[in-house]
């Protein structure tokens, strides 16, 4: 057990080697990737900025509070598409054209081997903005500082991470029954948009959808406004119940989702010709 | 110039068959870009139940409704980016087929691009807007949008498709330096849904801010043809936001055959 555990160290620290001479060969293209990302997310902050001119709270939510919701959002997508980007290729390519013979060949877990594929560095533009933005707002004090609110945050962090990368694995695994699922993993990893700005502000269905079916609320606004202190769910007062609950769905959808991408490794047949 | 339209024609219609050919890709497309327009719409929505003022930026919540929906039509339609297909022409070597046959490249590109808008305006946005209208009128009770702004509208938005093809055409250029543009074209979207008044109506930015993009091309892409729909413009502002569009249509125009002449005159195609 020890000993499989060493192997699988020692094989991810050769591929992580691989993506820093990836980044030093291409550092244009890192920039690039990066900024892209970074801009992105800032526009969306200038938006939220340029929208405060005109209204002293939403709903009940300051301008820093929604910062900070909309920064923490990034942290666990950020590490989600650093470690798992290659999940995407599943969807798209490596069933239908029959790469996935490779993996099942191998003396290997085959799930790592898809995500020690690839590692993503355009996600550090994410994890920059996440985390200059709760940074910025543990300097505003706006955040619960203690030891409880940090432990749960880091659980929290990638319990989050691992709720994205189970539902991409979930999406993607269907390409083994319909050959390209890209479009269903597509729309079910947009629906992460939702869950930047707090789920009140929603029509019913939507917030149900991004609570317990595609749950990305527990993901981003729900923990965030746990960390915040403030903002009510199923009639509890800002309780660490919610990052229990985000770790229960966390389990249980990462079960689910690897059954399924189990179950297609047993049925996944090859191109052939 | 019938000869013209004969030669260019087809880059046209081979584009909406094209897109035609892969229906599946484009309905995505249309259902992942409506989230975000509902997205707006109920952030908006929170935003003017978070204030005592009928408006924000001059505008009622009714017409922010109109906006937010118009600038999803408009903005599917005659946001074509045509730099991708320089990028991979370039990276494919086709563009040196593309210099030996006599034909301009450009037009072909915007060919190409019209085919796609011609797509665009029949499949999700002629069915939104008419969705739009209905709501709007029904459930909204604001009357129906006059013929005279439908008119200037489409015009507008002639115009606009013209912009944003010939500035895209410009930006595409930057792939003969450069193969990676991923990123810069992230960068890009992600500037020009701001600059655009894609993202929040022009009318909240500061007014200084507001001074500096009269002077840009971005503002006469979405938020001119948008905002002549709500028939926010009258009289003289109407023809001066038009003949703005005009001006960008010939500097874009004489700024892309510049920068092509310049490129070309420097390109190295290996191989062949």
């Amino acid at each position: 057990m020890i000993k499989t555990a060493k192997r699988y160290l020692r094989l991810y620290k050769v591929l992580i080697a691989q993506f820093f001479k990836v980044i030093l060969q291409s550092k244009v293209d890192f920039l690039m990737g990066l900024l892209g990302f970074f801009f992105t997310q800032f526009m969306g902050i200038a938006f939220l900025y340029l929208v405060f001119q005109q209204i002293p709270s939403l709903k009940g939510w300051t301008l820093e509070q929604l910062i900070f919701i909309y920064g923490f959002a990034q942290i666990p997508r950020g590490i989600d598409h650093l470690f798992t980007d290659n999940i995407w290729m599943v969807a798209w390519r490596i069933v239908i054209n029959g790469e996935f013979d490779r993996y099942m060949l191998r003396p290997m877990n085959v799930f790592f081997q898809v995500i020690s594929e690839k590692l993503q560095p355009d996600a550090l533009g994410e994890l920059l903005v996440g985390s200059i933005l709760v940074i910025s707002s543990l300097v505003k004090g706006i955040v619960v500082v203690d030891f409880e609110h940090g432990l749960l945050f880091v659980v929290s962090v990638f319990a989050g991470a691992l709720i994205y990368t189970s539902i991409k694995l979930f999406f993607a695994s269907l390409a083994f029954w319909v050959k390209i699922s890209g479009p269903f993993l597509q729309v079910a990893y947009e629906m992460a948009d939702f869950a930047k700005y707090p789920t009140e502000i929603y029509a019913k269905a939507i917030r149900f959808i991004i609570t317990w079916i595609i749950p990305f609320a527990f993901v981003a606004y729900l923990p965030a406004s746990y960390f915040l202190g403030v903002g009510g769910f199923l009639g509890m007062n800002s309780n660490a119940v919610v990052i229990g609950i985000e770790c229960i769905i966390a389990i249980v959808f990462w079960i689910v989702a690897y059954a399924v991408f189990h179950k297609g490794t047993m049925i996944y047949e090859s191109a052939g010709n | 110039m019938t000869k013209k339209l004969r030669i260019y024609i087809p880059f046209a219609s081979n584009e909406l068959k094209r897109q035609l050919a892969y229906k599946g890709a484009f309905y995505l497309f249309i259902f992942i870009s409506l989230f975000g327009a509902f997205i707006q719409y109920f952030l908006w929505m929170a935003i003017y139940g978070s204030t005592d003022n009928a408006s924000l930026g001059g505008l009622t919540q009714n017409e922010m409704i109109v906006y937010v929906f118009m600038v999803y039509v408009t903005s599917s339609m005659v946001m074509i980016t045509i730099s991708d297909w320089v990028s991979e022409d370039v990276v494919k070597g086709m563009v040196a087929m593309n210099l030996i046959k006599p034909i301009d490249y450009r037009a072909s590109l915007i060919s190409r691009a019209m085919g796609q808008a011609v797509y665009r305006f029949l499949v999700p946005g002629v069915f939104i807007w008419i969705g739009l209208e209905i709501y709007k009128v029904k459930v909204l009770g604001m009357s129906v949008t006059s013929i005279t702004n439908i008119l200037l509208y489409l015009v507008s938005c002639i115009m606009s498709f013209l912009i944003c093809v010939l500035f895209d055409f410009c930006f595409g250029m930057v792939a003969f330096f450069t193969t990676y543009i991923f990123g810069m074209l992230m960068a890009k979207e992600a500037l020009m849904s701001f600059l655009t008044g894609q993202l929040i109506p022009l009318s909240f930015f500061p007014g200084i801010v507001q001074k500096v993009f009269d002077f840009l091309p971005f503002s006469s892409m979405v938020y001119t043809p948008v905002m002549i729909y709500l028939g926010k413009y009258s009289g003289s502002e109407l023809y001066f936001v038009l003949g703005r569009q005009l001006v960008w249509v010939v500097i874009l125009y004489v700024l892309g055959s510049i920068i092509w002449k310049q490129v070309t005159k420097r390109l190295v195609v290996l191989g062949g």
